[in-house]
This record gives C-alpha cells, structure tokens and sequence, in this order.
C-alpha cells in the first residue's frame, strides 16, 4: 500500500550466500623431508625472484621442492594451468601461491591456493599489501574465508633485486609460521 | 493478492529526484538517474521471458551473487530497457558467464575491460540499438543505452563488481556504464559475426566481448585497400597490447570495427572474410626489437618470436573479428582490444513465446 507521495520499488541488490569458510589447514610438522609446492606466475618476475631464494632455503632445511608456472586463465592453456595445479596438489605436502599483484592474477592466485585446501594441503596465497583485502574478499566469496593469505610490500615490481632478496629473507619466516612449520 | 516478486520491497518518495538521491546513497545506482523498479514495470520485463521470476541465471561474480530473472529485471527497469529488451539482458549475461568469457577474472582485473555488446538480428531497429552513426556512443537508442547498462547494473548490484573495491579496475573506461551496439548487417559484404558464430539469420543474437576499449584509428592517404589494411594491422599490433603481456597470444580476440564505406573497398580485395582475417593476421605483428630486453626475454620464453623476429598479436587469422557498423562518413575505424584472457561469447536472445 502507497500513498499518494510514494512508490513500493524493488531492491536490485542481493546478498553473496552466507557460508562458513572451508577448513584451512596447518602442517604442525618441520619441513624436513617435505614437498614443497612453489607456484609462480609467468607475469611476475619479482615473484619468481623471491620464490626461488624460498626454495633454496626449503632445501637447505631438508625440503624437496615442486615448482610450477602457470600463466593462462582461459582457453586450452587455462584449462591446462588448472589440470597442473591440480596434480600438483596432489603431490606436494603443502604449498604457496603467488603472486596476487593485480586483480584477475590476485583471484586466481587465490583459487588455485584454494585447489590445495580442497586437497586438504595446508595453504598460502601471497599477495602485495594493495591486494590483500581483495584477496580475502575472493576466498571468501569462494567459501574459502580462512585461506592463509602473506602479505608482501607494494608494489615489488622494478625494485632492485637486492631489495627483492631482503624481502625474500625477510619474510621467509613468516611464510613458514602461516603454513604451521615447526623449527 | 500475493507477488510472484519476492525481492525485497522498500517505500520511497514519488519524486525522480528523491530515488536518484536514494539510488546513490544506497551504492545500487551507477551515478545516472534510475528509473523506479515498480512491481508493474518488473512484471512487465518479466512477461517477455520465457522464463520464471526465480529461474537462475546463474551466479555473478565477484560476489557470486545468485542473478534470479527478477532481479536482472529490477536492474533493468532501473536502466531504462523496455521489456521487448530484457531478453537481450538475459542472453548477455548467459554470455558474460560461459566460463571461457572469465568473468571470474575480468569483474576483478586491475585492467579496464568490460563487457561490450554486439547486437545482430532483425531486432535492431525496433528496440533502436545502434548500428549506424555514432553506433559506439552519442546515437541514444534506447536499446544501445539501456541494454549495456542493465548488463552493468546486474554486475554491480548482483555480482558485487564496485570500482576500487571488489574490482581493481585502475581506470575504468566509459563503456563501464554499459556498451551495446549493433553489426550494420544489411552493408556488410561478410556474413555477420553471427552467423560466423553458427546463428541463423533469423535469430537475435548478443555477442559478448571483453573489451578494453574503444581504440580509434584514421586515414585519408591511402587508396589501396592492402595498403589501409596493413596500416590498421600495425595499429591493432601495438606494443602494448594485453595480447602482448606474456600469455601465447592462444586467447581472445580483437574487434575490428570496419565503416562501410572502407568495408565496400576491403571487400573488393577480400571477399571472403576469412581472407580479410588472413590478410590481417600476417601483418597484426611487430618486430622483437621494438621491445626492451625484459619483455623480449618473457616473449621468447613464451614461443613468441617467430625464426623472422617476428612477433605476432594473435596466433590465429580468427582472433581478428571485423565487424561492420558506424556512419557512411568512412575515414574511421575502431579496435576494441582484448584483454587477451577471455574468449568472445554469444547467446541467442530467447523471447516468451506470447
């Protein structure tokens, strides 16, 4: 019922369905003898940088590593991309995902770091300060709101790469202590 | 008597002005005055769908909001669509959430891409979408204006998509308050890029492109068809092109769109269209030595650089799309660039029966 000086309108708004976030998982064990999943991007070379200096370390803890590029998000090769992390994660022990630096390389970051939980593999996604809340907004609306989400200093791209190693050591702790690695 | 609408229903001041105000504090309007989604005017959209209030469209992203055929037409009464277009609406978001359109991605990419709206079949007049001078913008059939718009409101208020937010669009570009256009088949010399997609003639066809925008490009010096040609293919090969970031070139396609004035001319050379695709293809490229070292580097890396240094925009003739539409001024053509991870879509519009 309206009166004169009013209308009944509909909203044109809905609500993302409600969902408690899926289980999120922790490794509770050192690294030794694990397989490590490192998954990298072809468009990010800072990434790759840090990424590699991770898998030195990992292996001089005891770690074997599994790395993977993917680099497409559709077509043959999208479909490819996703068929690999998929088998990767069933491979690894635990994994990480980067590098979540612009918005369709953050949601997809996240939903291949998402493939891992969904294996039950404990999991992080790393993304640059920018794109964090974009980050956990994705999981969540993928029903993934506990995902471990690192979060690196913006922008990475055309720092030295001295820069780029600090920030690797200096945040390699930090990766570990997320994915519940114990000294 | 009870609704078959069951979205949610608030009371608001008769007045254009006061729901605009609304529209605007409540983050459901797009910063253009709406019109007010009645249950008469929803019911009215509703009627010339085949299908149900609560039928799924499907889940929009980012949010993954569920787009019922009710909302899509609250949204599209708010954009201005008579009903005779609401199922233009619907066919485009069936083509926005074919998975190979990623829309995952490009509701959330940093880069400026948007769903743009390729209209073919008999309809185009009646619901005026346009096809002739300033097709692209600045017409104002209603179907051109209101149809894209509806599509962008469905990913606001449906898929959450907002500026800055759930998208990391840097910039945006115009076409984000909707983009629909119409081929100008009847002077195209090519079948229409419906019918290059499997539709029949007959048929009321939306094709979805994610396009990054309206790239625009002139000439007044060249008589040759092969000479124009190679000038345009040069253009839609500029060097920084998503197409160019560091995938293989596998994905998407780049709209080429042709007057017919030039269309006329192209076709004299090319009368197949494929021809024209070919011709277009093997001077779409640049050579490797336009790049500094670090893109040079991934491009290799990625198979890029053919054994002449050559690197190519796309890997197939079929990636290059023209279409034919705009004024009979000629000297013009227009590239609407790919973001390269997301493949051309198409849905047939499909109307209720009565």
């Amino acid at each position: 019922m309206t009166s004169a000086s009013t209308i009944a309108i509909r909203l044109p708004t809905t609500r993302p369905p409600e969902t408690d976030g899926a289980p999120a998982f922790t490794l509770n064990a050192p690294v030794t003898g694990k397989v490590v999943g490192l998954r990298t991007d072809l468009a990010w070379r800072s990434w790759k940088l840090i990424a590699s200096r991770w898998a030195e370390k990992l292996h001089a803890a005891g770690a074997t590593t599994l790395e993977i590029e993917t680099g497409a998000q559709v077509g043959k090769e999208g479909h490819d991309d996703r068929e690999t992390v998929n088998e990767w994660s069933e491979k690894v022990d635990f994994g990480i995902v980067g590098l979540g630096t612009c918005g369709s390389c953050t949601s997809f970051s996240v939903y291949d770091a998402v493939t891992l939980e969904q294996h039950k593999k404990p999991s992080l996604v790393v993304v640059c300060s920018e794109f964090e809340t974009h980050a956990r907004n994705m999981a969540r609306f993928i029903g993934h709101s506990n995902l471990k989400v690192l979060v690196l200093p913006y922008p990475l791209e055309a720092r030295p790469e001295e820069e780029l190693l600090r920030i690797a050591e200096e945040y390699y702790p930090q990766a570990l202590e997320l994915l519940g690695v114990q000294a | 008597m009870t609704s078959v609408l069951t979205s949610e229903q608030v009371e608001v001041a008769a007045d254009g002005a006061a729901l605009y105000e609304l529209s605007l504090e409540g983050r459901w309007g797009d910063g253009v005055p709406i019109l007010a989604a009645t249950d008469e005017r929803i019911l009215a959209m509703l009627a010339a769908t085949p299908y149900a209030a609560d039928h799924v469209v499907g889940a929009l992203p980012p949010q993954y909001g569920v787009a019922t055929v009710e909302l899509a037409a609250v949204n599209a009464v708010m954009a201005g669509c008579e009903p005779a277009a609401f199922p233009f609406v619907l066919a485009a978001m069936e083509a926005i959430l074919v998975p190979e359109w990623n829309a995952f991605g490009l509701t959330t990419t940093t880069s400026s891409v948007f769903p743009m709206l390729i209209v073919n079949g008999p309809s185009r007049d009646e619901l005026q979408i346009d096809y002739r001078a300033g097709c692209m913008g600045g017409a104002g059939g209603r179907g051109s204006m209101t149809i894209g718009r509806a599509l962008a409101l469905c990913l606001r208020n449906i898929g959450g998509q907002r500026a800055g937010e759930t998208s990391r669009c840097v910039f945006g570009q115009p076409a984000r308050l909707g983009m629909c256009f119409g081929e100008w088949e009847e002077r195209s010399p090519w079948p229409s890029l419906a019918r290059r997609r499997g539709f029949r003639a007959e048929q009321d066809v939306v094709t979805a492109h994610g396009g990054k925008g309206t790239f625009p490009m002139a000439d007044i010096n060249n008589d040759d068809p092969r000479d124009l040609l190679h000038l345009i293919a040069k253009s839609l090969a500029f060097p920084l092109s998503n197409m160019f970031l560091g995938g293989t070139g596998e994905n998407g396609e780049v709209v080429l769109a042709i007057n017919p004035i030039w269309a006329d001319r192209f076709a004299a050379a090319f009368p197949a269209v494929e021809s024209l695709q070919e011709y277009l293809w093997e001077h779409a490229w640049q050579p490797i030595d336009v790049w500094p070292a670090g893109n040079q580097e991934i491009l290799r890396s990625k198979s890029r650089v053919d054994d002449d240094g050559r690197v190519s925009l796309v890997r197939r003739p079929d990636q290059i799309v023209p279409i034919v539409c705009g004024g009979l001024g000629s000297l013009h053509a227009i590239a609407l660039p790919s973001f390269g991870e997301s493949q051309m879509q198409s849905a047939v519009v499909n109307r209720s029966a009565g």
